[in-house]
């Protein structure tokens, strides 16, 4: 009987969070899937359902297949910095720089990550304005004056512009994340690798990668998670212009919803996302369970 | 434990089954489009809530239809007003959302054109013919074209709240010094003053694209002007568009002159506002703006004394061969719209007529600067010469040609703006652009 209370409790607690997963998170998947099958506006009475046509038409859209490699290019360029520059820096933070400097350093790496993505894309607006912006100047001070670009404006600079901006908001995040998992580090591995003789660059190769394998795998996951689930720095910045050169699939989605009216394919656009970041994912946590490592 | 789990799992799933299913599925519900007639004559007694959604948030216009809306309740108290307000931008997003969902207010806003027209055809716009026409007594105080922006198979579905036109605007100490008399009169008139401006050291014309719409007002103008107007209508319509007329490739190589001979370099990397503070600050001699942000072009709008004080407009001449309406001017007025499943809706339309009387039409002109549609409302007293002088230009204009982004399907739209963006940067080629159009508009006519 005892059991059966307990059993009953425990449905009770946890009925809640339940709820509240099928309603807001599992029931729109399901219907978004369902909803991508049919051609339907927000001022249209009659959805008609098309079979496969919302899929046949991004496998044919130009601009979706563009906005795609915007995301891996995305994923890429973030993966180098959010991943590779971050775990170099919260090494070179944690075992070459001075106590001293240790915090303030930290802080001003993360400070960018406290700004709103709204006023980040705004500042890097004028950061990249063809006519008083300060990295045209910078250039030009340099003696790099032939570089000066129109970087928003061009086709072919303006994505690398706002992936620019992002890593400038994201690095410091995700170094102090890593700092965190360094700091858990049991001391004594390193000075066994001192004691070896090893120095910097072996101590990061051999002992710091292998034991930040989970905090790494975690970091992988929320960057290339992230790059395909950008959408605010872009909107801030180009709107996916100009000529449609800086879409992602989620402002690609955005458009087709809300300024084009096709919303079933837009719902199309959102079912290929979520497959995209719930591959990745599922991929991610079977790879990090079959290597963790324990000390 | 693995018994617990495949439990929990068919719990969830049993949970979203039912869920799915209670919630039925969105989209489907639809209204009739033709809704019952409504009795749209002031009512006797006027009582309830009416709800307003406006795109006027910016705090530069907010007042004035909180103002409004205070009025009216205080007028009559036994009506409540829930005024909702929001930007420009995320008002295309939020009445799309409201109109899924079948939650449209009793009021709302729209632009003129097709973006009126997919309510009107979605069957969620009241007909408003009966108290707005051209013939009724609330529907003669303003202006004709203003109205008839808002028709649609000849019924009335909107209530014009401003008017809105594109003008060309100078300096005239910049043309002075260019050694121009006045501003040109046709457009290679204009391209040929260009020139002279430069090397006079100014940039002739500040143009920011950075999100496009600037692009295609300038092709808004020149569509109409190279092409004939039965042509323009017969594209315009998502139904028939097919955007063959030479008259388009004409029109973009007109504005790829523009760019090239009198606007600045990198025009889609700059916003609107940057390169109108170019202007403001007498860096460039012209700028192409909308008769709204005319209040822009004094020292309290930011312009420098000599600017402020030194400046005129022309309409954006045509090529002098040009076979469209050459008369023509872009520009439209935004409304509102009544819900056609309002039950408050002869309340919305007394709320509307007060909104739109002389006395609040003047107001507005004089608190946030917007020429209204309502015939009179510019004085003196509550506007700049160059705005009276601009709505006067305005009644002489033959038709509007409201904005391409909003007459047109927004497929086809779009398709001009990417393009228009291209030759702005010079990476697109107007027969390449009208391609594109082209093969936009025959997506839309087949799903028509």
């Amino acid at each position: 009987m005892n059991r059966q209370i307990e059993r009953w409790r425990t449905w009770v607690w946890v009925l809640p969070a339940v709820v509240l997963l099928v309603v807001f998170v599992y029931y729109p998947i399901v219907d978004n899937i369902r909803l991508s099958f049919f051609s339907w506006s927000a001022f249209s009475t009659s959805p008609a359902f098309v079979g496969l046509d919302n899929y046949t038409t991004a496998a044919t859209d130009p601009v979706f297949w563009h906005s795609l490699w915007n995301n891996v290019l995305y994923a890429v360029i973030s993966l180098i910095f959010q991943v590779g520059l971050a775990l170099v820096l919260a090494a070179v933070l944690e075992e070459v720089v001075h106590q001293r400097l240790r915090g303030i350093l930290r802080t001003i790496y993360f400070i960018p990550a406290t700004i709103s993505i709204t006023v980040a894309g705004i500042l890097f607006s004028f950061v990249y304005n063809p006519q008083i912006g300060l990295l045209n100047r910078a250039l030009g001070a340099v003696g790099l004056g032939s570089l000066a670009q129109d970087w928003l404006g061009n086709p072919q600079t303006a994505i690398f512009g706002v992936i620019g901006m992002s890593q400038w908001q994201s690095i410091g995040y995700t170094a102090v994340l890593f700092v965190v998992a360094i700091q858990r580090i049991p001391r004594e591995l390193y000075e066994a690798a001192k004691v070896d003789g090893a120095g910097h660059v072996r101590t990061f190769l051999s002992v710091t990668i292998p034991l930040l394998r989970e905090m790494t795998t975690l970091v992988v996951i929320l960057t290339m998670s992230g790059a395909f689930l950008v959408f605010n720095e872009i909107m801030v910045m180009t709107a996916g212009g100009p000529s449609n050169s800086s879409q992602v699939l989620n402002t690609w989605l955005y458009h087709n919803a809300f300024l084009t009216d096709d919303m079933g394919y837009a719902s199309a656009i959102g079912t290929v996302i979520f497959v995209i970041t719930f591959s990745i994912s599922a991929a991610q946590i079977l790879i990090t369970r079959r290597r963790r490592v324990q000390w | 434990m693995k018994r617990t789990i495949h439990k929990s799992a068919l719990l969830a799933a049993t949970a979203a089954a039912v869920l799915i299913a209670a919630c039925g599925a969105p989209g489907t519900s639809g209204t009739a489009k033709t809704g019952k007639s409504q009795d749209l004559a002031s009512p006797a007694t006027k009582s309830g809530t009416l709800s307003i959604i406006t795109k006027f948030a910016d705090p530069k216009y907010a007042p004035f239809f909180v103002d409004v809306a205070k009025a009216y309740e205080s007028a009559n108290p036994g009506v409540k007003v829930n005024l909702q307000q929001v930007g420009d931008q995320p008002y295309k997003d939020k009445i799309r959302v409201l109109s899924a969902s079948k939650s449209l207010p009793d009021i709302y806003f729209s632009w003129a054109g097709d973006f009126a027209n997919k309510f009107i055809r979605g069957g969620l716009a009241t007909d408003l013919t009966s108290v707005v026409g051209p013939s009724s007594s609330w529907g003669k105080t303003f202006s004709p074209a203003a109205l008839k922006a808002f028709e649609y198979q000849g019924k009335n579905y909107g209530v014009p709240i401003d008017l809105d036109a594109k003008y060309m605007v100078y300096n005239k100490v910049a043309f002075q010094k260019a050694g121009l008399s006045g501003p040109p009169t046709s457009l290679a008139d204009l391209l040929s003053d260009c020139g002279k401006l430069k090397a006079a050291g100014y940039t002739p014309i500040a143009f920011g694209n950075q999100f496009g719409w600037p692009a295609i007002h300038y092709l808004t103008q020149l569509n109409t002007f190279d092409v004939p107007a039965a042509t323009l209508a017969k594209d315009y319509n998502p139904s028939t568009g097919e955007f063959t007329d030479p008259g388009y490739v004409k029109a973009l190589e007109q504005f790829q002159s523009i760019v090239k001979e009198c606007s600045n370099p990198s025009a889609n990397g700059l916003s609107h506002e940057a390169a109108q503070a170019t202007f403001l600050n007498g860096k460039a001699a012209m700028h192409y703006l909308e008769l709204l942000e005319f209040p822009a072009i004094t020292t309290k709008g930011g312009a420098t004394k000599e600017v402020a004080n030194n400046w005129d407009f022309f309409r954006l001449p045509a090529a002098s061969d040009a076979p469209g309406d050459k008369n023509a001017l872009t520009g439209a007025p935004d409304g509102f719209m009544v819900n056609q499943g309002s039950k408050n809706a002869a309340l919305a339309v007394d709320f509307l007529k007060f909104m739109t009387n002389l006395q609040n039409a003047q107001k507005m002109t004089k608190q946030i600067g917007y020429p209204s549609p309502v015939q009179g409302s510019a004085t003196e007293a509550n506007s700049v010469p160059q705005q009276r002088k601009a709505l006067e230009d305005m009644a002489s204009a033959s038709a509007y040609a409201i904005w391409l982004d909003t007459v047109t399907n927004a497929d086809v739209a779009n398709a001009f703006l990417a393009g228009a963006e291209g030759i702005a940067n010079g990476s697109q080629t107007p027969q390449q652009v009208i391609q594109a159009v082209q093969k936009a508009a025959a997506k839309v006519k087949k799903q028509s």
